[in-house]
């Protein structure tokens, strides 16, 4: 499913443009990464992907769905949005209805309901956890809980707004892993994130935002090689691409692989 | 977005200056004269010779008045229509409607019974206006009101905008999730609990954490705490503050003597 | 001079059947900066509550062993006690915001009011450690005005203020975007210069090497190794046991295997990966800046 967004102007109520002409196109099953300073409109951009806010002008297509035409709850069909605090999500009783609190809202059928559950528990590593309370769980497990809820609803579209805050090696680890599983079931993500590394690693193609406008998109070993221009929206290169620079590398490198490729060219 | 939940109104005035407790006791004082004083007019006149001076005095008079429209002359309306309607005293009939049969006697009472709202009201009223709350709730410690309770009230008038905002941001969590919160009122009852769970939940986290922050601040240790700022009592605040006791007194007196 | 002695520490929250310090053993002595990694569960937290007091005095739970902090002793001393000689600041800057307060100023003098010191000295302490930490100009406004890093910021300021012996610190830069890091860090970096004791427990490995004094490494509640930044996060332990480590350690580590790194010490930080790939023998590498 494709997102299209064509001139698109968001103005707070408050008077604040927070994003001044986007046009952009996300196709289907591309891993896409958004990053740029506080305050550069990245989540204001995400939020329009599912219709929490509606744009002052320009548009937003999800598919063949123009985004003012259809409420948040049935763009939840197409679209996942994993919250960046968990807290502000979880309310059930264990961890497993919380996971099925998602696609029972969509109205799936008891059977794709009980398999998607099962599934989102199993790729989130929590199927041990399944009748544990999810606030009787370390903060950074609510995270996994909120991700495998969203995950569990099977849509086209995940956004993922900053999911490795707070998180060790090993949990970062399974969140790269969950990305890896979601891009071989043909699935769009789109992550805000702030851990370039965690970016340079899993995903293709980076965005970076700057004061509401887009500074760079493109490949993300182009884009992550453009110091002077990621330092205008403060976005640090991932450090192997600044090992690369360093050393004199004539590719810009984005992870151990390709690093060690070059080096030894 | 407000950072704080208050009616205060920065400004300098006289009303601004005096100490906190003597505006205190100036609400508590013209709430009891209105019910104490024994003449019929005392609540009006209170209104007209002491509420509206000190709007004056206090530079916070648009302000008091579009209070007044909105809030206090609306609410002491609703409870003059009320007691004079429905709640007849025996006494001259004014007009028959139904089962309506006010007499002159209730709306008289009626009448003083709302204008005493509006005083209470309206001194609170000023009160706010003019104090801010953490110059009220210093002043009232360091009279003796234990710490955690004017602890309670700040934090709390801080945190409820940050709260609104944080139910905010819960709604749009649970419609991404697909929870429809349009749509019939059955549907709306049921959606309260994925709205309000989280709420509760996370502000009990927070909670605990904030303990532990102020905790170790020392909040809770047993020294003599000291205040940075200081907030000046006048003698005139004092001779204010005993005038008000006085009439009080007198005006119970009278009553007594009266009656 | 020893300022930190933690002796056989074992410590159980309430209500709970494992233990979450098992048999911990550290001492810190004075000026010295520790950093403290791990991961998830491995019981960090509960490390930093126990060096602030907090267990066992807010948490309750049983603790056994020898715990004494800058001259206070957990079995003796209250909880009031220990947060004069000891500061704790932790992940989520706006929970440690007090809300009594409506300026940053006022809430820099919040802690100092609650331990009764004299209004003069307030305003000194407040004003010359909002110089130290650069926050002078954010005095006027509402705490809940300012961004993460700055209310951060703030936190760690109110805490100093208060004038601790030993700093403890809990992952203070978990949710911090960049800017807001680099800021805080900054702070941290003033406060060692001034030869404060800290015990800092972070992600973020760079930062750690270029700070610390010592590591100390924890899983599942013990100690699995201690020493300098250079043994600790270069030592192949780490990966096994689902550390973080920084991804010069780990490339330097896979190019050794593959011949392509010559020296024997891992790099930990760009500098030293930068000097021991120059080294490597193949075409020579242009000198070029960053």
């Amino acid at each position: 499913m494709k997102i299209k967004i064509d001139n698109l102007c968001y103005t707070y109520p408050a008077g604040v443009e927070a994003l001044s002409g986007i046009t952009l196109s996300i196709e289907a099953g591309e891993q896409v990464a958004i990053v740029g300073q506080n305050g550069a409109g990245k989540t204001t951009l995400v939020k329009h992907f599912n219709g929490l806010l509606q744009p002052t002008s320009g548009s937003v297509l999800v598919g063949d769905w123009d985004t003012t035409k259809y409420s948040v709850s049935k763009l939840a069909r197409r679209v996942g949005y994993v919250f960046q605090n968990p807290d502000e999500q979880l309310f059930c009783k264990t961890v497993g209805e919380e996971v099925a609190f998602g696609p029972r809202n969509l109205g799936y059928d008891r059977e794709r309901m009980e398999n998607l559950v099962r599934d989102a528990l199993a790729m989130t590593e929590l199927g041990e956890k399944t009748e544990t309370n999810p606030y009787d769980l370390s903060a950074a497990w609510r995270k996994m809980v909120a991700l495998a809820s969203i995950i569990a609803m099977d849509t086209d579209i995940v956004i993922f707004d900053e999911p490795t805050t707070g998180q060790d090696a090993v949990n970062v680890a399974r969140i790269a892993h969950v990305v890896k599983a979601l891009r071989e079931r043909g699935k769009t993500v789109i992550t805000i994130t702030h851990d370039i590394d965690f970016c340079a690693e899993n995903f293709e193609r980076v965005i970076a935002l700057s004061q509401g406008r887009v500074l760079l998109d493109g490949q993300a070993n182009d884009v992550l090689g453009q110091d002077e221009i990621l330092a205008a929206t403060y976005v640090d290169p991932p450090q192997l691409t600044r090992l690369g620079k360093r050393l004199g590398l004539k590719t810009t490198v984005r992870n151990q692989e390709e690093f060690l490729a070059a080096l030894r060219k | 977005m407000h950072e704080r939940l208050s009616f205060y109104v920065h400004r300098d005035s006289f009303m601004h200056r005096l100490n906190p407790m003597t505006k205190l006791t100036l609400v508590f004082g013209l709430i009891l004269l209105s019910f104490a004083a024994p003449f019929y007019w005392t609540p009006h006149l209170l209104i007209a010779l002491g509420i509206l001076p000190l709007t004056f005095l206090g530079r916070v008079t648009r302000e008091y008045f579009s209070a007044a429209f909105k809030l206090i002359l609306p609410a002491a309306g609703f409870l003059f229509v009320m007691q004079a309607l429905f709640q007849p005293l025996e006494g001259r009939e004014l007009f028959r409607f139904y089962f309506l049969h006010p007499t002159l006697e209730s709306v008289m009472f009626a009448f003083s019974n709302a204008t005493r709202v509006i005083v209470m009201v309206s001194s609170f009223t000023l009160l706010l206006l003019t104090t801010h709350p953490s110059e009220l709730m210093s002043d009232l410690t360091r009279r003796g009101l234990p710490p955690q309770f004017a602890y309670v009230i700040i934090s709390t008038l801080q945190i409820l905008p940050q709260m609104q905002a944080k139910a905010q941001t819960i709604i749009a969590a649970q419609r991404s999730r697909g929870l429809d919160t349009d749509g019939s009122f059955v549907k709306r009852v049921g959606s309260l609990v994925p709205l309000v769970g989280p709420l509760v939940f996370g502000s009990l986290v927070e909670v605990e954490e904030r303990a532990i922050a102020i905790e170790a601040r020392g909040f809770t240790s047993t020294r003599a705490k000291t205040s940075l700022r200081e907030i000046p009592d006048s003698s005139l605040d004092r001779v204010i503050r005993w005038l008000l006791v006085a009439l009080v007194i007198v005006a119970i007196e009278l009553r007594i003597w009266l009656s | 001079m020893a300022v930190v002695n933690l002796q056989n520490v074992t410590y159980k929250y309430p209500l709970t059947d494992a233990p979450a310090l098992k048999d911990i053993n550290l001492q810190v002595d004075e000026g010295e900066f520790v950093a403290v990694i791990g991961p998830n569960g491995a019981g960090k937290s509960t490390l930093c509550y126990t060096l602030a007091g907090f267990v066992p005095h807010f948490f309750k739970g049983e603790l056994t062993g020898t715990v004494e902090v800058a001259g206070v002793e957990s079995h003796t001393s209250t909880l009031s006690e220990w947060v004069l000689n000891v500061g704790l600041a932790f992940q989520n800057p706006f929970n440690q915001i007090s809300g009594a307060k409506y300026t940053v100023y006022e809430e820099l003098a919040f802690g100092l009011e609650n331990i009764g010191i004299p209004r003069g000295e307030i305003k000194v302490r407040v004003e010359d450690t909002m110089n130290l930490t650069g926050i002078r100009d954010l005095a006027d406004r509402s705490p809940y005005s300012l961004s993460g890093g700055q209310q951060q910021r703030v936190a760690l300021t109110s805490i100093l203020v208060m004038q601790p012996k030993v700093l403890v610190l809990d992952e203070p830069t978990s949710q911090m975007d960049p800017i807001g890091t680099r800021e805080v860090f900054g702070v941290i970096r003033q406060m060692a210069h001034r030869g404060l004791t800290v015990i800092l427990v972070e992600h973020k490995v760079e930062w750690i090497a270029a700070f610390a004094d010592r590591v100390v490494a924890l899983k599942d509640g013990c100690i699995l190794l201690e020493g300098t930044p250079s043994e600790v996060l270069t030592s192949p332990l780490l990966a096994e046991n689902g550390f973080g480590i920084s991804r010069y350690t780990s490339v330097a580590r896979k190019a050794q295997e593959q011949g392509l790194w010559m020296k024997d010490k891992l790099p930990v930080t760009l500098d030293e990966a930068v000097d021991g790939f120059t080294l490597t023998p193949g075409p020579s590498p242009k000198e070029g800046g960053e």
